[in-house]
């Protein structure tokens, strides 16, 4: 909205004045969301850095426990046995709220299992199988932990990007037109008021 | 909901032991077809991939897995998902904060 496209009447003046404390309240209080968010975002980061390298951590040591079982035991033999595991991992998705940003809350079960439940013969497998086993219940557990974290941070940096630029286009956008807009339409009613009284000492002189 | 893993007969064995069941085995020119199927799967909460993987499939869906939400998708291996989030960092609060 530009100076120009507005109308220089009293009216439109107590609705530009009204805008503005609308725009400026808005923005106060979409620095502090923003402000807020990022605090919030300070926190999950330092997890989510130390989810990370755990996860790696994790994946390296199951990659190695199965690379011994597959050389001690045979390819055919870790195959055989992954396809005779019965439960699967299940997962539940719940939300809960940071600061308006729906985030997930994730909730696991039979993820990691006995051995005696597994679903593969103890005594035709040996115990390097169990151990790759482990490591990678070890890994799955790791995985869900790094998707909540990742994914609350994925959610929270777009909500701070969001933010930004509201609290931005207000900032440098929206309130500098209204204020332009304003002073437009208060120089434009002196003006008049000038012309008018002008006018008005003309007539009687 | 379930976890699933898209990846090579290597990749996913380990899974398959860990009671993963929704395992799609793929080739390079499966990757996207399966990605796009897992992506489709209402019952997928959790999306795991290998790093180099991810890294073999179009831009247009390397943007699609990093944005996705559900399911999450949670890459190994290679530096895949600590880079797309070290840029996502950067892109909304303007500082490098992933050192």
């Amino acid at each position: 909205m530009g100076a120009k496209d507005v109308k220089p009447t009293r009216s439109e003046l107590i609705d530009l004045k009204k805008k503005i404390k609308l725009s400026e309240g808005g923005h106060k209080l979409l620095k502090m969301k923003r402000d807020g968010l990022i605090l919030e975002f300070f926190d999950i980061l330092s997890k989510a850095k130390d989810v990370r390298s755990e996860l790696d951590a994790a994946y390296e040591k199951a990659n190695e426990k199965i690379g011994i079982a597959e050389s001690v035991e045979g390819r055919m033999t870790v195959k055989s046995t992954a396809f005779a595991m019965k439960d699967a991992p299940q997962i539940e998705l719940e939300s809960h709220n940071i600061m308006g940003v729906v985030v997930p809350k994730i909730e696991s079960s039979s993820v990691r299992k006995p051995i005696n439940k597994r679903g593969y013969g103890i005594l035709g497998t040996s115990s390097y199988i169990d151990e790759a086993v482990d490591s990678y219940e070890i890994l799955v557990e790791k995985i869900i932990l790094a998707a909540e974290i990742e994914t609350t941070m994925k959610k929270l940096l777009d909500d701070i990007e969001k933010t930004k630029r509201r609290v931005n286009a207000l900032e440098f956008k929206v309130i500098p037109e209204l204020k332009e807009g304003m002073s437009f339409i208060s120089l434009r009613l002196e003006e008049m008021e000038r012309e008018n009284t002008f006018r008005l000492k003309r007539i009687k002189a | 909901m379930e976890l699933a893993v898209v990846g090579n007969s290597e990749f996913v064995t380990g899974f398959r032991l860990a009671g993963v069941k929704k395992i799609y085995e793929a080739k390079d020119d499966e990757l996207e077809s399966m990605v796009t199927k897992v992506l489709k799967d209402s019952d997928v909460g959790i999306f795991v991939m290998h790093g180099d993987d991810v890294n073999k499939l179009p831009e247009i869906l390397r943007d699609t897995l990093s944005e996705s939400v559900e399911p999450t998708v949670v890459t190994l291996g290679g530096t895949g998902e600590s880079s797309n989030l070290r840029e996502k960092i950067k892109q909304s609060v303007g500082v490098d904060l992933w050192k």
